[in-house]
């Protein structure tokens, strides 16, 4: 089924974020993959997505960088974000909620069909 | 000074380099190869990827392990550094890092990134240890690979400097460019950090590493930062042999 909603990977991780946009294209998403919070930007200027899925640490600047910028424009305050990290055990979702995070994902305990659930619980 | 290379720091000073490991930095170093690996293993689960796909992904899983097994051997040396002598002998980094590239070259492939040693050939000799300075080398490598642009290349660099006293080896990676006009002013904060060669996921441990093995070899890294990327380095001693020929 294709869904046509936009789903924005921000990941540095080049085979992993690979590995997030063919688990998602399969369940009929339109993909794009941001390697760091610059290239995250223009993304979002040029297709604002329906969704983010979001590393923490990421490469010149960090997750919480990113959602702070994108909390503070209201068109971009609005879209869901997972945060998908290596760190998840070390958050609580109540207070992420601030920063937009809808879904806290645990890289090193997910399945693949995880962020499908957690995205189309979102949208 | 030139324009591009607006800050050098020697790295043997900073306080990452100056304490040890800690049991978190190593474990938060190996979970990302080790996350990245079953991921792409309960993928492998999947009927419907492709004969293509199933390649690639037993490609990566098997790149990934040697990555994470490099750094497993790497910080065994290391802990092990202060009991253990290591042999100093005349190398020829040219082959050295030749070598290096050719290791490394498949990784990189997979990566949509090159490897290559630039600038002609060099005959030079310095005094080091074959196998700490090769990893040094892949070190800088593997780092440069994090924050290589798509598609871009990593260069080694090699080169003379204090009259031919020392050979400095460098590895070069073009990082994210940040064309003026694009810049908007939502990524001021994100620009800035950028430039400022923030690299948050990294626990510092792989350059720890590589400071305790030059130092074994009686040499020093540093970084040079870049507008566009950065040049990780070792210092070492040049050999004297050459100019006894």
């Amino acid at each position: 089924m294709i869904t046509h909603q936009n789903i924005l990977i921000i990941e540095d991780d080049k085979w992993l974020a690979e590995q997030f946009q063919r688990t998602l294209e399969l369940a009929g998403y339109k993909v794009t993959i941001a390697n760091h919070g610059l290239d995250a930007i223009r993304c979002i200027d040029d297709n604002k997505p329906d969704a983010i899925v979001l590393d923490v640490l990421l490469t010149g600047s960090n997750g919480f960088t990113l959602m702070h910028e994108l909390q503070s424009y209201d068109d971009t305050a609005r879209i869901p974000i997972i945060l998908c990290t290596n760190l998840a055990p070390d958050f609580d979702i109540k207070d992420l909620k601030p920063y937009g995070v809808k879904y806290l994902l645990d890289k090193s305990s997910m399945h693949p069909n995880d962020i499908i659930n957690a995205v189309k619980s979102h949208l | 000074m030139g324009a591009e290379e607006r800050d050098q720091n020697n790295l043997s000073g900073g306080l990452v380099l100056d304490s040890l490991p800690s049991y978190v930095a190593a474990a938060h170093e190996l979970k990302s190869p080790l996350v990245l690996v079953r991921q792409l293993s309960l993928a492998l689960d999947d009927n419907s990827i492709s004969d293509e796909d199933r390649k690639r992904i037993l490609r990566q899983i098997t790149l990934t392990s040697e990555k994470a097994l490099r750094l497993t051997t790497d910080l065994t040396k290391s802990i092990r550094m202060r009991d253990a002598l290591f042999e100093l002998e005349p190398i020829n980094p040219q082959q050295l890092c030749e070598d290096v590239v050719k290791e490394m070259s498949p990784y990189f492939r997979e990566n949509d990134r090159e490897i290559r040693l630039v600038g002609g050939r060099q005959s030079l000799l310095l005094v080091g240890n074959r196998d700490l300075l090769r990893r040094v080398i892949m070190n800088f490598s593997d780092n440069a690979l994090n924050y290589a642009d798509q598609y871009s290349t990593i260069e080694i660099k090699m080169q003379t400097r204090d009259h031919g006293k020392t050979v400095r080896l460098g590895v070069r990676d073009y990082g994210p460019a940040v064309p003026a006009d694009t810049i908007k002013s939502i990524s001021k904060r994100l620009l800035n950090k950028t430039l400022d060669h923030a690299r948050p996921q990294s626990s510092g441990l792989g350059l720890y590493i590589a400071n305790q093995f030059a130092g074994a070899m009686n040499g020093k890294i540093g970084v040079t930062k870049h507008i566009d990327g950065a040049t990780f380095y070792i210092d070492l001693q040049a050999s004297k042999q050459l100019s006894l020929l």
